[in-house]
């Protein structure tokens, strides 16, 4: 039995009870308008949560390898680091929402929403057993659903909501086919013995378990946006208000990594398949996609989105070389942390640029830096870490994704995915650029207007982050150290 | 009439790939939304099938929880194609265009 004071139950008791208490708070109260309540309720409920994890972290109570256990959850130091980069971008989307739901309508049902939406990425991160996984899979998705279409007024909310709809639900509709099979074939639903069942199958059922892990790929696939299964996301990013687009470029994203991290790559290893090359080639196909097609956009959020699939790709080169290097996963581990953080700032940076000037088209972006200098400087910070610039977060973890691949030696094509990465990181920095040349370098002499407030917090916060991880890394990379041994003690043997 | 695992698979199969056909080929949102359902209902049908020859009912218990969840998810789904059948009075995607990149 997993202990009652352990993190994945405390985070269910603290969050699920705000999120079901703020819409009834709502019902209760007679007068409108204050919006900022429910927002503080919520933001007190998440850093609650990430304070608990955290100390827990600290007081190193969390053992290092329980991969897989015979519960339903895994109380390890893998699922924390996914849970404290959930929680962040949680407390990012809140904050930077205190602006952005002022005058709209139902701010109570909207943070609860999220709050509920947290809960599922973070059991997705702590589960070890496929019903596990598949239930709180669907907790992360659906109310992000209704959040991705919340500006119910908007044509392009809805259309990007329906589109988001459709394809999540036939991703999970894959995802219980896979876990039907995998069931079927090793006669249990616990992750640890699934992957142990793998490993000694009957030859003759091979085709099965190679259709059942090909939808595991496919599933999780779609919310990771790795092409060819990417159609939906630029659409939905774009017109998902940015707020939520943050949530899900940088939290459920991540939560589909979570996943796949768990059972993708155990199931590929125990099936003693070359599914090494199939992630490397289909890490190749994504970066590259994503970082051409983001050359030619003129939405800003659509160029993000763009970006965030091109990123997918540089987090699946850790996830291909896994089975031969230990830096792999971490190097991935340390890029999903940061990419959290960094993506879910820009687009709260887009976020209060909407909320002040109403515009996402890059051209109209002129002479932003004069007009709103800390979202600015905030939007190039995590641009330029996006890039993997020196002194910012996204240069250590790029260095190890890239470094990982290039460390290996063993598959000869390796060496490639890192030549890759360079290539496509080089190619990024051009759009980047070009955003950070119209906001600083055209544009006459603009007047600075006020900007919202919460998201100048996030910005700061951000900042500090990305700047702070990247002048003084080693506290972050030894923490996905310890996260990684559990993942690796289980490939080596039957890898 | 003999009770095989195989038929069930078989028939489990055959509805999978209709629904991946359904929803590849079809552009209205209903019928999308029930392509998926069948994926779904094809994935329960495997679960009870192998929970009837596997000696526990993790199956079972399983496609009880997926039902629920389908039926969460399909409740969503159907309010979202309402609110866009009021604004575009058509639940086409292919005539959805406020997105284009």
């Amino acid at each position: 039995m997993i202990e009652i004071t352990s993190p994945p139950v405390i985070l269910i008791a603290i969050l699920g009870t705000i999120g079901m208490i703020l819409p009834v708070i709502s019902i209760l109260r007679k007068e409108k308008g204050s919006s900022s309540l429910y927002g503080a309720i919520a933001f007190g409920a998440l850093i609650a949560s990430i304070g608990y994890v955290v100390y827990e972290v600290f007081t190193n109570q969390i053992p290092q390898s329980a991969l897989f256990s015979g519960d339903v959850l895994a109380n390890d130091s893998f699922s924390a680091l996914f849970a404290i980069a959930m929680l962040i971008v949680s407390i990012m989307t809140t904050v930077g929402s205190f602006n952005f739901m002022r005058g709209q309508s139902h701010p109570a049902v909207y943070y609860s929403l999220i709050l509920l939406s947290t809960i599922g990425m973070v059991l997705v991160a702590y589960s070890t057993d496929l019903v596990m996984l598949f239930v709180a899979w669907e907790l992360m998705s659906i109310p992000t659903y209704v959040l991705a279409g919340f500006m119910k007024k908007n044509p392009s909310s809805n259309e990007a909501a329906l589109k988001y709809f459709l394809f999540g639900a036939l991703s999970s509709a894959i995802i219980v086919y896979g876990i039907s099979l995998v069931y079927g074939l090793t006669g249990s639903t616990n992750i640890g013995v699934v992957i142990a069942g793998l490993a000694t199958l009957d030859p003759q059922m091979m085709p099965l378990a190679i259709l059942a892990v090909g939808m595991f790929i496919a599933g999780f696939g779609f919310k990771m946006g790795l092409v060819p299964f990417h159609m939906w996301l630029p659409d939905t990013y774009e017109g998902a208000p940015p707020t939520i687009t943050a949530l899900l470029a940088a939290g459920t994203k991540k939560a589909g990594f979570a996943a796949a991290l768990r059972v993708i790559i155990m199931g590929t290893v125990a099936l003693n398949l070359d599914w090494s090359f199939a992630l490397a080639v289909i890490a190749v196909m994504t970066m590259t996609v994503g970082n051409v097609a983001a050359i030619m956009q003129k939405n800003i959020s659509r160029m993000l989105a763009y970006s965030s699939i091109g990123h997918a790709g540089y987090i699946l080169i850790g996830l291909a070389v896994a089975p031969f290097t230990i830096l792999g996963i971490q190097g991935s581990l340390f890029h999903i942390l940061n990419h959290a953080v960094m993506k879910g700032a820009a687009f709260i940076a887009i976020a209060g640029i909407v909320v002040a000037l109403g515009i996402t088209n890059i051209d109209k972006l002129k002479g932003l830096g004069r007009k709103m200098p800390i979202i600015s400087i905030g939007l190039v910070i995590s641009l330029l870490a996006l890039a993997g610039v020196p002194p910012t977060a996204g240069f250590w973890s790029k260095l190890m994704l890239f470094g990982s691949a290039l460390d290996t030696g063993v598959p000869s094509w390796a060496p490639w995915l890192a030549i890759a990465g360079v290539l496509n990181s080089a190619l990024s920095l051009a759009y980047y650029g070009w955003i950070i040349r119209k906001m600083y370098f055209e544009g006459e002499t603009e007047k600075r207007i006020a900007e919202p407030k919460s998201i100048i917090a996030v910005m700061i916060f951000s900042i500090i982050f990305l700047v702070g991880i990247g002048v003084y890394p080693d506290p972050i990379i030894d923490f996905t150290k310890t996260a990684v041994p559990s993942l690796s003690a289980l490939i080596t043997p039957s890898g | 009439m003999t009770n095989e695992l195989i038929d069930f698979v078989i028939i489990s199969i055959a509805l999978l790939a209709i629904g991946i056909y359904g929803v590849s080929v079809k552009r209205n949102a209903i019928r999308m939304l029930f392509a998926i359902e069948i994926i779904i209902n094809a994935a329960n049908l495997n679960l009870v099938a192998f929970a009837r020859f596997i000696p526990n009912s993790q199956g079972q218990t399983f496609a009880l929880f997926s039902i629920a969840i389908a039926a969460a998810e399909v409740a969503v789904g159907l309010a979202l194609i309402i609110v866009a059948y009021r604004m575009y009075k058509n639940v086409d995607i292919a005539e959805f265009r406020s997105l284009k990149g």
